[in-house]
């Protein structure tokens, strides 16, 4: 236990003393907050939750999270279980399957302290009012065994969002994973995916896949290629994890979905076409994959010019046993090439020709009236953007797990994807509830820790936006976010979530904040 | 007298500002937009359903199902002619799709959903007479995600057999809007099908029929080529097996179907299209597989009748 604090004490420690903290601060009082009473308390309580949590999961299966569902374990009600116990289907090898969600997520963010918000015509700050957000999704995952080797899958859903602050304001922060760009309240259809997998087995052990969402039920070798081709989310596929906990049961907070430096190509909703190829050998994993970036960053239309613009990505993936406990490592390496702008081209345009701001550009641009900051708008063309990260997770108790993940990008472009950071952090423990005999319950805290490049920086604090933030001035510093929840499975298949998350330094600017966010989360699984 | 003229000028503009005022609905009236709607009418039939859009009824066994993929481009499906005659306008000139639908059937039932999702839609915008039209631009790096009024459905086989001569059952769907009327490919409201359907084989030849009404609240009238409320749906197809090898078969024939607005009957609200179709198929125990492909040109080239149109159509199929 001592162990644990220890170790968990430390992360926060170097989070904190590795902040990026340079004042780059233009039109704006360069002045820390002062803290209220009300900040002291909840930092205090903050303290107290983190200690006792951790506590509490010491006793306690773990997991990361990702985009993609889990599988869904035998003992879950399920129309495909119900088949299988009525005698009507081959759960073990399935031709087809068919399994379904639905998730309500509500957010509250009281008002929180800012000295200035969207300064001098800046649009992209976290409003410091109290406001609601909320989420709800209806999924359907089909899948199809079309020939020997070959699974075909279609996901269709809808959506209905309100964002906080529309969706500005936030670094990796973001408090609900499940938003979109451009969403609205207007429930929206649309195909998350849409894809063909073939595997072709070259020996090795038989391995047992459960049937479950995006996967038949079936046995595959240890050792085989895979290929997809189709559209997806490149997290069904990179950086998703061994624990198999769905993320509609875990961690709320977008930066714990993947590493919140990973800005994968993809369209406004998350989704991607593309391919990869995957080579499984035992315990040894590498994948590769090529996908279609949007045509503008942070919007929907798709570019399918693969050998122009895309998005590349690597991953080698081992997973190991330590003391009888099962764990992963894994590599990730990103490279982008696609339509985007530079921090230092935005810069020096502006710097060249003070016309060249914010205000004035009529191509593509996030709509922000400051005349007095630079814009991406108008050096926006074919750049590189490339990243590198690992990820660790490792069970170390019955049911109980931890996992980390940190990724540095070169911060030199902007974010055409994912989110605003440049550098990421993350760290984590989850618990099933085995040990308080509610054994599909579960609980977690993690921290995540997001940083921008000093260019980057520079360009917000000229009062530059980017897709997500841009407060018009900045006192730039990590953005940190706590996330700590318990979710309660009532008649097998509904969770009942409580979620709290405290956000440091929202935007990356510690001019602003603190901010609380309380959820509340309802799912159910079909 | 002095201010005389200034007192006209604001009498003139004061009755300019008023006739505009009066006049203001008439000038927008002059630009009417016509706002989109649903222009597919290849409404297809269920997954497994053997032909395109006629239903052959083949629903039997214990548990078994369906899925299909169907693609298919239509050329010139909106061309709206004005009141003389003599000026059209191709307001949607090219039209392809895919569509995956699954079914489920036990017995004589089956429940089944279709996802169709829009690859191009395009056309011509223009005015004409005082219709100002903007045509869609959809393509699939526009719209990577669009699926355009999914529909769920459920038949019964009330009558007749698997290869009995006369089968008749019955079919209702429930279309759900979803996608943007600008892009003609949903009404944005809730529609719903109701068929009568009869399929029958006599020896080699086979045929299918229906009879149908598609409840459509969007009316739009008089607005050219619009939708004019809920239709009377028919159709009819016919064709010869010709039995191949371990199972396989192959059936060629004509479809012919098309629909009418219970407001217009048989006037210019009525499209009519004819496919010829062939398909190729194994069927018996297990697993089956059915390769579909068809091309038409249409009879009655009104409201949303392509011009002419190539379908093609996967099917895997069966039954325990």
């Amino acid at each position: 236990m001592r162990l644990w604090l220890s170790v968990f004490a430390a992360v926060r420690n170097v989070n904190t003393s590795t902040a990026v903290s340079r004042p780059y601060v233009y039109g704006a009082p360069n002045r820390r907050l002062a803290q209220s009473d009300l900040a002291k308390m909840l930092e205090i309580v903050r303290r107290a939750m983190r200690v006792l949590t951790i506590v509490l999961l010491a006793s306690s299966l773990a997991s990361a999270q990702n985009g993609t569902p889990a599988p869904r374990p035998e003992d879950e009600v399920s129309i495909m279980q119900y088949l299988a116990d009525k005698g009507l289907h081959d759960i073990e090898n399935e031709n087809w399957n068919a399994y379904g969600q639905f998730t309500y997520i509500s957010s509250w963010k009281p008002s929180f302290h800012a000295p200035y918000t969207n300064l001098n015509g800046s649009i992209n700050s976290l409003l410091p009012t109290a406001e609601r957000s909320f989420t709800g999704t209806a999924t359907l995952y089909l899948g199809v065994r079309l020939w020997n080797g070959a699974e075909g899958y279609l996901v269709p859903e809808v959506i209905s969002e309100q964002p906080l602050s529309q969706l500005r304001g936030l670094g990796g922060a973001v408090q609900n994973f499940e938003l979109q760009k451009g969403g609205a309240a207007v429930p929206q259809f649309y195909k998350s995916r849409l894809f063909l997998k073939q595997t072709i087995g070259l020996g090795g052990k038989s391995i047992v896949e459960d049937s479950g969402p995006l996967q038949l039920g079936t046995h595959y070798d240890s050792r085989r290629l895979d290929f997809v081709i189709g559209n997806f989310s490149v997290l069904d596929f990179f950086d998703t994890n061994a624990f198999d906990v769905d993320p509609r049961q875990g961690f709320l907070g977008l930066g714990f979905m993947t590493y919140a430096a990973y800005d994968f190509a993809s369209d406004a909703r998350g989704y991607s076409y593309g391919g990869i190829a995957e080579f499984h050998w035992d315990d040894w994993a590498a994948r590769g994959g090529r996908i279609t970036p949007p045509k503008q960053p942070n919007q929907l239309p798709v570019d399918f010019r693969l050998f122009k613009y895309y998005g590349d990505q690597m991953e080698v993936e081992h997973k190991q046993t330590i003391h009888e406990q099962e764990g992963m490592v894994r590599i990730l390496a990103f490279r982008n090439h696609e339509n985007f702008g530079r921090f230092s081209d935005a810069i020096a345009a502006f710097e060249a020709n003070p016309e060249e701001n914010a205000a004035n550009c009529t191509a593509f641009n996030y709509g922000s009236n400051n005349a007095t900051a630079p814009d991406l708008c108008w050096v926006r063309k074919p750049n590189v953007k490339k990243g590198i990260g690992g990820f660790a997770e490792q069970y170390v108790g019955h049911d109980i797990g931890v996992f980390g993940r940190a990724m540095y990008a070169d911060g030199k472009t902007e974010v055409d994807a994912y989110t605003s950071d440049d550098r990421s952090a993350t760290i984590g423990v989850l618990a099933k509830g085995t040990s308080w005999s509610r054994s599909k319950d579960m609980a977690g805290i993690g921290e995540n820790v997001g940083w921008i490049s000093s260019i980057h920086a520079k360009y917000l604090g000229m009062g530059g936006i980017d897709g997500f933030v841009g407060d018009g001035a900045i006192t730039a510093a990590s953005e940190r976010s706590l996330d700590l929840f318990y979710s309660a499975n009532f008649r097998k298949i509904y969770w009942l979530t409580g979620d709290y998350q405290h956000i440091t330094n929202p935007g990356f600017n510690a001019a602003r904040g603190p901010v609380n966010v309380f959820t509340v989360r309802i799912h159910g699984e079909f | 007298m002095a201010s005389s003229k200034p007192q006209r000028s604001y009498i003139y503009a004061l009755l300019a500002g008023f006739a505009l005022f009066s006049f203001r609905p008439l000038l927008a009236d002059a630009q009417q937009q016509p706002s989109g709607f649903a222009v597919e009418r290849l409404y297809q039939s269920a997954p497994g359903g053997g032909w395109f859009v006629m239903d052959d009824l083949d629903i039997s066994g214990r548990l078994g199902g369906a899925v299909s993929l169907t693609s298919g481009y239509a050329r010139n499906p909106l061309v709206i002619t004005s009141s003389d005659g003599k000026q059209k306008l191709a307001v949607v000139s090219e039209e392809a799709f895919v569509d995956i639908g699954g079914a489920v059937t036990h017995d004589r039932f089956r429940g089944y959903v279709n996802f169709p999702m829009p690859l191009l839609v395009t056309g011509t915008s223009g005015t004409l007479g005082p219709y100002q039209f903007t045509a869609p631009s959809v393509s699939l790096g526009t719209n990577p995600d669009s699926v355009s009024d999914p529909r769920i459905g459920l038949d019964a086989r009330l009558f007749g057999r698997s290869g009995s001569l006369l089968r008749l059952g019955a079919g209702a769907q429930l279309i759900i809007p979803s996608g943007s009327r600008a892009d003609y490919v949903t009404d944005a409201r809730y529609r719903a099908m109701f068929r009568f359907l009869a399929a029958g084989d006599a020896g080699a030849f086979t045929y299918a029929g229906q009879l149908g009404v598609h409840v459509r609240p969007l009316n739009d009238a008089p607005a050219p080529g619009s939708p004019n409320g809920s239709e009377f749906l028919y159709g009819i197809s016919g064709g010869r097996r010709f039995a191949g090898p371990s199972g396989w078969s192959m059936i060629a024939g004509p479809e012919i179907f098309g629909e009418t607005a219970f407001h217009s009957f048989f006037s210019g609200e009525t499209g009519t299209e004819a496919l010829l179709t062939g398909r190729l198929e194994h069927s018996g125990a297990g697993r089956n597989l059915r390769i579909k492909l068809g091309a038409g040109h249409a009879l009655v080239q009104n409201f949303g009748a392509a011009q002419w149109r190539i379908v093609f159509g996967v099917e895997l199929f069966g039954h325990k």
